[in-house]
């Protein structure tokens, strides 16, 4: 992590403020350069605005919007942004339609080092097909 | 009266008094007891005044002819001469007898000397006996009295007492001129002589009468005593006058008799007297029933008795003459008549009473009851077969009922024919009210008649219908339980996914606060760390479970109808049903798309089932927009030209276990389609005309992800 001279940039969405804090707190403590939006407004604004190397992204947002709203507006931005989405909900067909568009489930509640480590394999995979791109 | 010989005169002198040898001519007629020794002693006395010969010639009144009846003085054969007619009209002596005049003939063919003419008839100054008694003056005996006339052949009966009159001629000869005085004496004495031959004739004439009634009454008496029946003859004081032998045997103690036997005479004597008693009283009565005991047979029989009234010659009433008619027989054979009657009417009742019984308990049954004759031709319904089947006298009218005859004739004719003693079967009729079809248990039995040859098959209809509906009824209950069972599970799920949010901001908090607590509190962070995983197991586990349901995902509704069609292409193809599908651009629906097919699934077979003899079947899907809704609907209009729903189930198809198609149907079908549409927040709506077709609308919400 010393090594890097630029932090890794993480969006972090969750329509739920406390679990929303919690997660930008972990992610920062991982050394995470983390963006936080509670609403798929926000977040999608974001995502136009910054470069993203990892999306976080609760599937059930506000008022029926869905983590796939926010994941596809980054995509098209990016179409190689490693996307996770993070769902109490999600029923196996969720799982399916995320898994085709290349997209990790992590089913609340989530298993912390699980989240660590999915983090950082998928960030660690951008930055490798990043350096590759170089 | 005829005399048997001219020489005969009053032989018994010796008893009369001699008073100078001479008995006077009255007395001597007085002892005349027979009126045939009149003539004799009146010739003997017309020779004693002096005259030298005298006759006497009768008249037959039968014939009309004159003979001479008794002669003094003539030889025998001087007589014949004297033979004649009443019809001799120049006979001189038949002029005397028609003139009824005492005349002297001066000259005749009988003799030169002069004759004196003296006509006798029956005649009598008193009416008879018999004219006296009944008070009549009609009397042959008056009117020859006063009418001195030509004498009348024919009317010489007394219409009184039918007495038939006598006459005759005494004729005497005179030998000169006699003196007046003599002549005097001697008419005076042939009408003293006639006096008395009138009455001896009149005497006479009664005892003929006499010895008649006495052989008419002889004769009445064998006949009555001959008479089967009681015969009775009472005085005005009910004794008993005259019985005949039938009558005695009842009233009239036998010689030989017992205490018994007096006490029954005494009885039937006493019951006949009070029976003729109470007709006295009542007057137009005349029949009267009387039991009496026959004393030598010690028997009760039952006679009729018939009583007349018996009147005197006057007009009043002597007595009565009962004739009594032995009825036992008759009375018996009508009493059993009776008796049987009685039986019969008794029997009948029985029967009545039994019919009504069972009619009653077949009218109680409530189950259809059918009896049929041994040719299986119904012959009996009981009300609840009737509402089935319509009414056995007149044919039916009415298209269910005559489509249930038509079911039960087949059965019962295959029963009735069949070898079986009982059958039973389920049998598919329609309720002609509800026009639904009911499922009956039919259980049917033979009866024999006497020879062994099925009289009649009966024949009970169970509806199942109502164990059906309990049946339902709990199946409705259990998918209540399951419906109940799948709401906790969802409000479970949606308890544990609302706990999870706080509860995933509570463990990451933990996982921050690692190795920043005090030392002290170290234990205390541990116990909150490892409680909290435990929780989050519990819920991780509890929406493990629901996210293994099929979720709701935005699908294309018309693939799901294109699948759908795929799948029933070829009972479609085998049913004869063209389909034509219109599909329009649709959004993508959110919605469960197993869930989804099934609806289609079912309205398309439904579709296919009312078209039995094969039809048209339309899809067609439009997005319409509606007011106050954001993204509008998808519609869905799934149509056929099938035979249609009746007004009356078009209400009730979506309830469960309705159906028009009997045992193949589950009625449950249309119930899922609603239950799935208003799952995904849908609408549902039906049209239909019974032999037309009909058209399910289904509108669902467009949702945006």
């Amino acid at each position: 992590m010393k090594a890097r001279a630029q932090k890794l940039k993480v969006l972090v969405v969750d329509d739920e403020a406390s679990v929303l804090m919690t997660y930008r707190l972990i992610l920062e403590q991982q050394g995470y350069d983390v963006a936080a939006a509670a609403t798929s407004r926000e977040a999608i604004d974001a995502v136009k605005e910054n470069d993203f190397d990892l999306i976080l992204c609760d599937f059930s947002l506000e008022q029926q919007h869905s983590g796939f709203e926010v994941i596809d507006a980054a995509r098209r931005k990016d179409p190689n942004v490693p996307c996770v989405l993070l769902t109490g909900y999600a029923t196996l067909e969720t799982a399916d339609q995320a898994k085709q568009n290349g997209i990790e489930v992590l089913y609340k509640p989530i298993d912390i080092a699980e989240f660590l480590h999915t983090t950082s394999r998928l960030t660690r995979l951008k930055h490798e097909s990043n350096q590759e791109e170089r | 009266m005829r005399l048997k010989s001219l020489e005969l005169v009053s032989s018994d002198r010796s008893a009369l008094p001699d008073s100078g040898g001479r008995v006077p001519a009255a007395l001597r007629l007085l002892q005349a007891e027979r009126s045939e020794e009149i003539y004799p002693i009146l010739l003997e006395e017309i020779v004693r005044l002096g005259f030298p010969r005298a006759l006497i010639l009768a008249v037959d009144f039968e014939s009309g002819a004159i003979t001479p009846a008794a002669a003094i003085r003539y030889q025998e054969k001087q007589l014949p001469r004297f033979h004649t007619s009443l019809f001799a009209a120049d006979n001189p002596l038949v002029g005397v007898m028609h003139e009824l005049k005492p005349t002297v003939v001066r000259k005749t063919d009988y003799s030169s000397r002069p004759l004196y003419c003296h006509p006798i008839i029956y005649r009598n100054a008193n009416v008879c006996w018999e004219a006296e008694r009944e008070r009549k003056v009609d009397c042959l005996a008056t009117d020859n009295y006063r009418a001195r006339r030509r004498l009348d052949l024919d009317s010489q009966v007394c219409r009184t007492c039918e007495m038939r009159a006598y006459s005759a001629l005494a004729v005497v000869e005179l030998h000169k001129k006699p003196p007046a005085r003599q002549m005097q004496e001697l008419g005076a004495l042939i009408e003293l002589s006639n006096r008395y031959l009138s009455r001896l004739y009149k005497i006479e004439h009664y005892y003929n009468r006499m010895s008649d009634m006495e052989v008419t009454i002889s004769q009445m008496n064998s006949v009555m005593m001959s008479m089967a029946d009681p015969v009775i003859l009472t005085d005005a004081h009910h004794q008993v006058i005259m019985q005949n032998q039938a009558a005695a045997r009842f009233f009239k103690l036998p010689e030989v008799t017992t205490e018994g036997l007096v006490r029954a005479v005494e009885l039937n004597n006493m019951l006949f007297s009070a029976a003729l008693s109470s007709m006295a009283m009542a007057p137009g009565e005349t029949h009267r029933d009387l039991t009496l005991v026959d004393a030598s047979e010690g028997e009760e029989l039952l006679f009729e008795a018939v009583s007349v009234p018996s009147y005197s010659r006057d007009g009043i009433p002597s007595g009565m003459v009962t004739v009594m008619r032995d009825v036992t027989d008759l009375r018996r054979a009508d009493q059993e008549l009776q008796a049987n009657y009685e039986k019969l009417r008794i029997a009948e009742d029985i029967v009545r009473q039994d019919r009504d019984r069972l009619n009653l308990v077949l009218e109680n049954v409530g189950d259809p009851i059918v009896v049929a004759d041994s040719d299986a031709k119904t012959v009996l319904f009981d009300p609840l077969a009737q509402a089935l089947f319509g009414p056995l006298t007149e044919t039916t009218a009415n298209t269910v009922q005559v489509k249930n005859q038509a079911v039960l004739d087949a059965y019962i004719s295959a029963f009735t024919f069949s070898f079986a003693n009982t059958e039973s079967q389920t049998l598919k009729l329609i309720d002609p009210s509800s026009k639904q079809e009911v499922e009956y248990d039919a259980r049917s039995g033979k009866i024999y008649d006497e020879r062994g040859q099925v009289a009649y098959t009966v024949t009970v209809l169970r509806d199942f219908s109502a164990i059906r509906k309990l049946e339902q009824l709990k199946v409705e209950r259990r998918m209540l339980e399951i419906e109940k069972f799948a709401a906790a599970g969802r409000l479970a799920a949606t308890i544990a996914h609302e706990v999870n949010n706080p509860m995933e901001a509570i463990k990451n908090a933990i996982y921050l606060l690692a190795g920043r607590v005090n030392p002290e509190a170290e234990p205390v962070y541990d116990i909150l760390k490892s409680e909290t995983e435990r929780v989050a197991r519990i819920v991780r586990q509890m929406l493990g479970l629901y996210r293994n349901q099929e979720s709701v995902k935005p699908v294309n509704v018309n693939t799901l109808i294109e699948d759908t069609l795929l799948l029933l292409a070829r009972q479609l193809q085998r049913a004869d049903v063209e389909v034509v599908h219109d599909f329009g651009d649709l959004p993508p629906a959110v919605v469960a798309a197993d869930q989804l097919r099934q609806v289609f699934s079912n309205l398309v077979i439904n579709a296919k089932d009312s078209m039995t003899g094969g039809g048209k079947l339309w899809i067609r899907t439009r997005q319409v927009a509606r007011r106050h809704d954001l993204h509008g609907w998808i519609r869905i209009l799934i149509a056929d030209t099938g035979s249609g729903i009746p007004p009356e189930l078009i209400d009730t198809i979506f309830e469960p276990f309705v159906t028009t198609k009997g045992e193949k149907g589950t009625g449950l079908g249309l119930w899922i389609v609603k239950g799935i549409i208003g799952n995904h927040g849908g609408r549902l709506s039906v049209r239909s005309k019974v032999g037309k077709g009909t058209v399910f609308k289904i509108e669902l919400p467009v949702v945006r992800l």
